[in-house]
């Protein structure tokens, strides 16, 4: 215990500073508004952008300190995480998904696959971006976008 | 009790002679209503302590019979009546709709009968014919559905146990009169000092073995399980409601009232026996799949309790602390009345569920709760009852019993020191274990989703089953809130017992008090507060969320996409009491065999798993199984001596005559 102990205080804080807060969204609700739970769906992504949405919530880039979290469960939640081309498999799984969180909720595409279907855009297989599937709240392009800007996109949301 | 096999019953009843129609099953139910109610006017009156003597010298060739209701009979006629009136009313439904013979039918009033009889009889001859009566009226009950093999099996293990049971109380209680000189009962009272130590212990133990083995006392209780599950719903209320309670009586009566008090290893062993039918009992209970059997299992645990309270309370007595033994007696009589009107209600609304889907596994049964609303809210009740919460029927004696002793002084002696500890430790377990049973029996059995089609159709029990249930149910609540009702009973009773103190006698009223003990508690109150807030939450939440609440949405159920749920995802009987069974396996040494099968010989692709779970009656195979063995092997042995010679038959007349005329000489 006092080993840990010692360790957490040699350790110190190793998030980066905060960057100044973004201003809200044009249209925005009142969903997320100082905390946001997320559940991430998958849809059909390379895993880039999942390596990249686990960078957000690593104690650097540390996203829960500005209100966002992710959860277990659809039912827990106020939005989804959409990563990902959405698959033909994935399709209706994300519908259910997306229609387990309570009303009002947000979505929010994640990369250039999420958002118009980027490089698998062609691919058999495939029904087409998230927004050909569910309505999409809050888009956030890049492939893969990078830790900050997917937190830039959740602190518009919380805006903390 | 196995998980895999399937226990069905085959409906409709098939039943001895020929099935009874019209006006038959009203009639019988009709005449089981007045005996219950004639036994609560007798009861009444022998409480009140008018329970005269009536003597009909006719009626039995040299003996007669002899009719006086004391004090105690009058309790227990009470609880019969309670018993007989619901299970009267309830049998003409039952009956009607699953059809029964005219023999199955005369079970219920001829029984309800002959335990009156036990209970009312003034002498010796009068009380064992009626308990032979009592026995034989419930055997034909066991066996009214004789066809099905299990049925059979039940009945043939009932009838050796129970004459065996007879046979002991028989040549106790002839001890006892011939050599306390006279055959009436209150005589016998007086006389029972008569008695040299050596017969007045040898009636003790086979008295006490034969009223222990009606009452399911282990080890004497393997033919409970088997036989109160094989009989129609009414006649297994009355057996495990009302005849266990008799047996009890008789313990009550003539161990403790007549013989009583006694050398300290009589209450030693009551206790001791009254211990282990409690853990064993609840724990078999806890992991039965049986619904019947479950409760057949959970009499056993009932019983053990009520046994700690009479063998507590004879402790005390010996010890000379005659406020905690009233009270430990009174717990137990308590739990006896408390345990009928539960147990009758619990056995009746399971009575209905089989008979509406022709299942009592509970692995099979569920979604009651939609088909069978009245019965699913009736079972309820009773499961509450038994729990031994608070509302409960059974809390107010668990809360007596518990009070009489744990309030043991310091430096009353070692063997009190040791036992009464053990003996709170043995009804915490029991009643813990309970509530889990309960649960599992409720919860498995009448909520969530119907596991076979049976149960998907299953329809609401007839108007008359849930009258007669209603009626048990609100015998319950009596018992649960307003125990005062017995506070009389108890007092006479009380005064009947040697060795007591009357004035230190618990007063049941809305405040139940102990004097002479620290401690009170008001079930009234509690359950008024616990009413109160219960509808003050939902009174105060329901006015708060509607201000808020937005429209309701209609969603599809959330499965972590694993698609639609499935009865087969629910919780079943044997998954549910599998960590019980896991924690207890020592005692309960289930039979668990699983055997996988592989697909095109890689040990890698299952193809088929299957599972078995069977959990035995240890008792009887450890203790039964061998002296069943031995005696057939003796049989063997003796079968050798007639092999169907008449020549021999004729040299074996040749000897006996011999050795009379050399031994007569």
């Amino acid at each position: 215990m006092a080993g840990l102990t010692g360790r957490i205080r040699r350790l110190g804080r190793i998030a980066e500073p905060a960057p100044p807060a973004p201003g809200p969204l044009q249209d925005a609700s009142e969903v997320g508004r100082g905390s946001l739970q997320l559940r991430h769906v998958d849809a059909g992504s390379c895993n880039g952008c999942e390596v990249e949405i686990s960078g957000c919530f690593s104690p650097v880039y540390d996203a829960e300190r500005y209100g966002a979290r992710l959860v277990a469960s659809p039912r827990h939640a106020d939005g989804v995480l959409v990563s990902g081309v959405v698959t033909r498999n994935m399709a209706s799984a994300l519908v259910d998904a997306v229609n387990a969180v309570p009303a009002p909720r947000v979505v929010i595409a994640v990369g250039d696959c999420a958002c118009d279907g980027g490089v698998f855009s062609e691919a058999y297989g495939v029904v087409g971006p998230a927004g050909a599937v569910i309505g999409v709240d809050v888009a956030v392009p890049g492939c893969p976008p990078e830790p900050a800007q997917i937190i830039d996109a959740l602190r518009k949301l919380t805006r903390r | 009790m196995t998980a895999t096999v399937e226990s069905t019953v085959s409906a409709p009843r098939r039943g001895t002679g020929r099935p009874a129609a019209g006006l038959a099953p009203a009639l019988a139910g009709t005449v089981t209503v007045g005996l219950g109610g004639a036994a609560g006017l007798l009861g009444v009156l022998g409480i009140s302590g008018h329970g005269g003597g009536v003597r009909l010298g006719w009626l039995l060739p040299l003996a007669g019979v002899d009719f006086a209701v004391s004090a105690t009979a009058g309790l227990f006629m009470l609880l019969v009546g309670l018993v007989a009136v619901a299970a009267g009313v309830y049998s003409i439904g039952y009956f009607r709709t699953s059809g029964a013979s005219t023999i199955t039918l005369a079970v219920a009033p001829v029984f309800t009968a002959a335990m009156l009889g036990v209970l009312a009889a003034g002498s010796v001859v009068t009380l064992l014919v009626c308990w032979e009566m009592m026995a034989l009226a419930s055997l034909v009950g066991v066996l009214s559905d004789h066809h099905r093999p299990a049925a059979l099996d039940a009945g043939r293990w009932y009838a050796g146990m129970t004459q065996l049971g007879f046979v002991a109380i028989l040549v106790g209680l002839v001890v006892l009169s011939a050599s306390g000189g006279s055959g009436d009962m209150v005589l016998l009272g007086r006389h029972a000092g008569r008695l040299t130590p050596t017969a007045r212990n040898a009636v003790f133990a086979l008295t006490a073995l034969g009223f222990g083995s009606k009452a399911g006392l282990v080890p004497l209780h393997v033919w409970l399980p088997r036989a109160h599950p094989e009989a129609p719903g009414p006649v297994s209320a009355l057996m495990s409601a009302a005849m266990v309670a008799v047996g009890i009586y008789g313990l009550v009566r003539v161990d403790v009232q007549i013989l009583g008090p006694g050398p300290r290893w009589w209450a030693v062993a009551v206790l001791g026996f009254g211990a282990l039918s409690a853990v064993y009992g609840v724990l078999q209970a806890s992991v039965s799949t049986d619904l019947k059997r479950l409760l057949a299992y959970s009499t056993t645990e009932n019983m053990g309790v009520v046994a700690v309270g009479v063998g507590a309370g004879m402790l005390l007595i010996d010890y000379h602390r005659p406020g905690a033994a009233a009270v430990a007696i009174a717990a137990a009589l308590v739990h006896t009345v408390a345990h009928a009107v539960f147990k009758a209600l619990l056995f009746l609304s399971a009575g209905a569920a089989v008979a509406a889907t022709g299942i009592r596994d509970l692995d099979r049964l569920g979604g009651l709760a939609v088909r069978m609303p009245a019965t699913t809210i009736l079972f309820a009740v009773g499961a509450l009852g038994a729990s031994g919460l608070p509302l409960g029927a059974g809390f107010v004696s668990e809360w007596l019993l518990l009070q009489a002793l744990i309030h043991t002084e310091p430096g009353s002696g070692t063997l009190l020191a040791v036992v009464m500890p053990v003996a709170v430790g043995v009804v915490a377990l029991s009643t813990g274990l309970g509530v889990a049973a309960m649960v599992k029996a409720f919860g498995v059995g009448f909520l969530a989703r119907p596991r076979s089609p049976e149960a998907a159709e299953a329809r609401e029990a007839s108007p008359s089953m849930v009258a007669g249930m209603s009626f048990a149910a609100a015998a319950c609540g009596v018992a649960a809130v307003a125990p005062v009702v017995l506070s009389a009973a108890l007092d006479k009773v009380l005064g009947e017992t040697p060795g007591v103190g009357l004035s230190a006698a618990p007063s049941l009223g809305v405040v139940l008090r102990l004097p002479g003990l620290a401690g009170s508690v008001s079930p009234a109150v509690l359950a008024a507060a616990v009413v109160s807030v219960t509808l003050a939450v939902v009174v105060l939440a329901g006015r708060a969320g509607a201000r808020r609440r937005p429209a309701a949405v209609t969603a599809p159920l959330w499965t972590c996409g694993a698609g639609p749920l499935s009865e087969r995802m629910e919780y079943t009987a044997t998954s549910f009491a599998q960590p019980l069974q896991q924690v207890f396996d020592v005692v309960l040494r289930p039979e668990v065999d699983v055997e996988v099968s592989h697909a095109g010989g890689s040990e890698y692709l299952v193809e088929r798993v299957r599972f078995r779970s069977r959990v035995d009656d240890t008792v009887e195979l450890r203790l039964y199984r061998p002296i069943l063995a031995a005696v057939s092997r003796w049989a063997g042995w003796v079968r050798r001596a007639h092999p169907g010679s008449v020549h021999l038959y004729i040299g074996y007349g040749a000897i006996g005559v011999t050795v009379v005329l050399v031994v007569a000489r």
